[in-house]
C-alpha cells in the first residue's frame, strides 16, 4: 500500500511548519510506518483515511508531528559513540586538566542518550563532574526525561543489566534513574534553528540522527550554530549516516576505530 | 558461535532461537535447566545461553549457579530471558553469574542490543 | 477470606492494559494498535479456554486469560508463525496461550506486594474453582475482532 501524493504533501508541510524537519519525496515509507499505529487506534482503514480525518482537526496535528519527529530511543544507541567517549574523548579532556565537562545532548527525545552519557562518565571517571544539557522541541519528551522514569519495555532497549541494578530503582511498573544521575542532566526546550541553549560552552556535543532530516543549507546553518556554542577544543558526535564533509568545512573528522568524531578547525 | 536457548515453552524457544539464527548463531535448544546441562556437556562450543527462569525440573537460576561451578564453562555468556522483572531477581541473577537480563516481553532489537553490548554480534548503526 | 493489612490488592486497571498491549505489540503482532479495550457489553466466549498462573505471596494472586478456542488457535498460529490453514494441536495451544499467561503473570508479579514464586501455566476447558476468592480485575480486549479476557483474583 502506498500513500497518495496528497497525503504525503499534507504531512510533509505540517511537519516542516512545526519542526523545520524536511520530509522529502521518497520518505513515504516513514510517514506510512509512523502513522499506521495511530490510524489503527483511530479505527481508520488506512493512513490516507486517517490523514483525511486529521486535516480538519487541528487538535490532532501535534500527534502527527510527534509521530514523525520522535526518534526511537534506546540506551547506548549504537554503542560506538559511547565507546569513543569513554576511551578517547573524556581521557583527552581530563588529560588537559578538565575536572568538569559541559555536554549537550541535542534532540534528546526522552533522555536516554543524556542519561547514558551521565552513567558512563560516572562509572568510569568518578572524579569528573558532568553538566549535561538535554534539549528537544517536544515538551512531553522533556517532561518524561526530567521524570527519569521508564517503562519495562524502554528499560529493555540497550541498558546493560549491571547499570540497571546500579543506577535505577523499580517502583511498580516503572524504573526510575537515581537522583545523582538525574541531577547531572538539565532538560531545556530548544529548536536547533534558534539560539543554542544555555549551559555552554560545551566540551562535547551529541547531535545524532538529526541532520539527516534537514536540507544542506539548514544542515550548514545548524552546524555553524553548534560550533559557536562549543569550546574550541570540543568534540562533536554525529549519527553514523551523517558527516560534516561536503556540508561545512570548518570541522575536522577524526577516525577512532570504526567510528568518527568531529572537532572544530582552529581559526574557523 | 553456538547458542543454547533454554525455555520450557516451544513458542519462546522458537522466538528467541529465530532471533539468534538471524544474527548468525547456530542454535541448540533445551527445555529446562537439567536438559541444558546435558546439552552443555554434549556441545563443547556453546558460547551463549539464553535462559528462562521459571521451568520444571531445574530452574534457570539453578542452571546459572550450576554452570558457574564449572571452570570449563567460565567463558560462556549467560543471559536471562524471563518474565520475572523484580529488581531483587535481577540482582540475584547477576550475583549468581548471569551477564545480562532481558525481561519478557521483548522485541528482536532488545536481544540484539544486548548481544552487541556483550560483543557477541557486530554493531550495526541505526539511522 | 482475610487479606492481611500489609497486602495491597492490585485493582488498578492501567498497568494491566499496558502489560497486555506491550505483550501483543512486541511478541504477537510485531506492531502496536491491534489489541484494544473491548467496547460495549461483556462479551461471551465461544468454546472458552481458561489459562492461568498463580503468584504466591501473603495472598495468592491468580492471573487468568480467557479466550475462545478459535481465538486461542489464531494466537498460537501467530506465535509459532504457522500458516492460516494449519491445524493447531492441544500441546501447541497450551504452550502458546500458556506462555502469554506466563508473561502477563510475571509482569503482574513485579507489581504485587511481597511476591513469592510464579507457577507454571495451566489450561482448562472449564473455569477453575475459585470459591472464596475475590475478583480484583476482569477486563476484555478485542484482538482481530474477537474478545480476549484478563482477570486477576486474590485466592483464599
Amino acid at each position: 500500500m502506498t500513500l497518495t501524493a496528497d497525503t504525503f504533501d499534507f504531512v510533509a508541510t505540517l511537519v516542516r511548519q512545526k519542526s523545520a524537519i524536511q520530509l522529502e519525496r521518497g520518505k513515504e515509507y516513514l510517514v506510512e510506518s509512523r502513522l499506521a499505529p495511530l490510524a489503527r487506534s483511530a479505527g481508520a482503514v488506512d493512513v490516507d483515511a486517517f490523514v483525511r480525518g486529521v486535516r480538519g482537526d487541528i487538535t490532532k496535528h501535534d500527534l502527527v508531528v510527534e509521530a514523525l519527529t520522535t526518534n526511537e530511543t534506546s540506551w547506548f544507541r549504537d554503542i560506538n559513540p559511547f565507546t569513543v567517549l569513554r576511551t578517547t574523548v573524556v581521557p583527552d579532556m581530563v588529560g588537559k586538566g578538565r575536572r568538569e565537562l559541559k555536554i549537550w545532548s541535542a534532540a534528546c527525545s526522552s533522555g536516554q542518550e543524556a542519561y547514558s552519557i551521565a552513567m558512563i562518565i560516572a562509572d568510569n571517571f568518578p572524579g569528573i563532574r558532568t553538566q549535561i544539557t538535554a534539549t528537544d522541541l517536544a515538551e512531553n519528551m522533556l517532561a518524561k526525561g526530567r521524570s527519569g522514569e521508564y517503562s519495562q519495555l524502554e528499560i529493555n532497549r540497550g541498558l546493560p543489566a549491571p547499570m540497571l541494578v546500579k543506577h535505577f530503582e523499580r517502583t511498580g511498573p516503572t524504573f526510575r534513574i537515581n537522583q545523582q544521575i538525574r541531577n547531572s542532566v538539565t532538560f531545556r526546550k530548544n529548536n536547533l534553528l534558534d539560539q543554542p541553549p544555555m549551559g555552554g560552552p560545551f566540551d562535547i556535543v551529541f547531535l545524532r540522527n538529526v541532520l539527516i532530516y534537514f536540507d544542506v543549507a539548514t544542515k550548514r546553518d545548524v552546524l555553524k550554530r553548534v560550533r559557536g556554542a562549543m569550546a574550541p577544543d570540543g568534540y562533536l558526535f554525529l549519527g553514523a549516516a551523517e558527516t560534516t564533509i561536503g556540508v561545512d568545512e570548518a570541522w575536522e573528522r577524526i577516525q577512532v576505530g570504526n567510528s568518527s568524531v568531529y572537532k572544530p578547525r582552529e581559526g574557523k | 558461535m553456538k547458542a543454547l536457548v533454554i525455555d520450557d515453552s516451544r513458542v519462546m524457544r522458537k522466538i528467541v532461537g529465530g532471533i539468534l539464527v538471524d544474527a548468525g548463531f547456530e542454535v541448540v535448544e533445551a527445555e529446562n535447566g537439567q536438559d541444558a546441562l546435558d546439552r552443555m556437556a554434549e556441545h563443547d562450543d556453546i558460547g551463549l545461553c539464553c535462559i528462562d527462569w521459571n521451568m520444571p525440573i531445574m530452574t534457570g537460576f539453578e542452571f546459572v549457579v550450576e554452570v558457574r561451578k564449572h571452570a570449563e564453562w567460565r567463558d560462556v555468556t549467560l543471559m536471562m530471558v524471563t518474565t520475572e522483572g523484580e529488581q531483587d531477581q535481577i540482582v540475584r541473577a547477576l550475583a549468581a553469574g548471569a551477564h545480562e537480563y532481558v525481561i519478557k516481553p521483548f522485541t528482536p532489537e532488545v536481544i540484539l542490543d544486548k548481544l552487541q553490548f556483550l560483543g557477541l554480534v557486530e554493531i550495526e548503526e541505526t539511522v | 477470606m482475610t487479606i492481611p493489612d500489609t497486602w495491597e490488592p492490585l485493582t488498578d486497571l492501567d498497568p494491566i492494559l499496558t502489560i497486555a498491549q506491550d505483550l501483543f505489540t512486541t511478541m504477537v503482532d510485531g506492531e502496536p494498535g491491534h489489541l484494544y479495550p473491548w467496547m460495549g457489553e461483556e462479551p461471551t466466549l465461544d468454546d472458552a479456554r481458561y489459562t492461568w498462573v498463580d503468584v504466591s505471596g501473603p495472598v495468592v494472586t491468580r492471573v487468568m486469560l480467557m479466550a475462545g478456542r478459535e481465538t486461542g488457535e489464531h494466537l498460537t498460529r501467530a506465535l509459532l508463525a504457522m500458516g492460516e490453514d494449519e491445524s493447531v494441536n492441544d500441546a501447541d495451544f497450551a504452550d502458546a496461550v500458556g506462555e502469554l499467561a506466563n508473561v502477563v503473570g510475571g509482569n503482574v508479579k513485579s507489581l504485587v506486594t511481597n511476591p513469592g514464586t510464579l507457577t507454571l501455566p495451566v489450561v482448562t476447558h472449564e473455569a477453575p474453582d475459585m470459591a472464596g476468592g475475590t475478583k480484583l480485575i476482569e477486563t476484555y480486549f478485542g484482538w482481530k475482532g474477537a474478545p480476549l479476557g484478563v482477570a486477576l483474583w486474590a485466592l483464599a
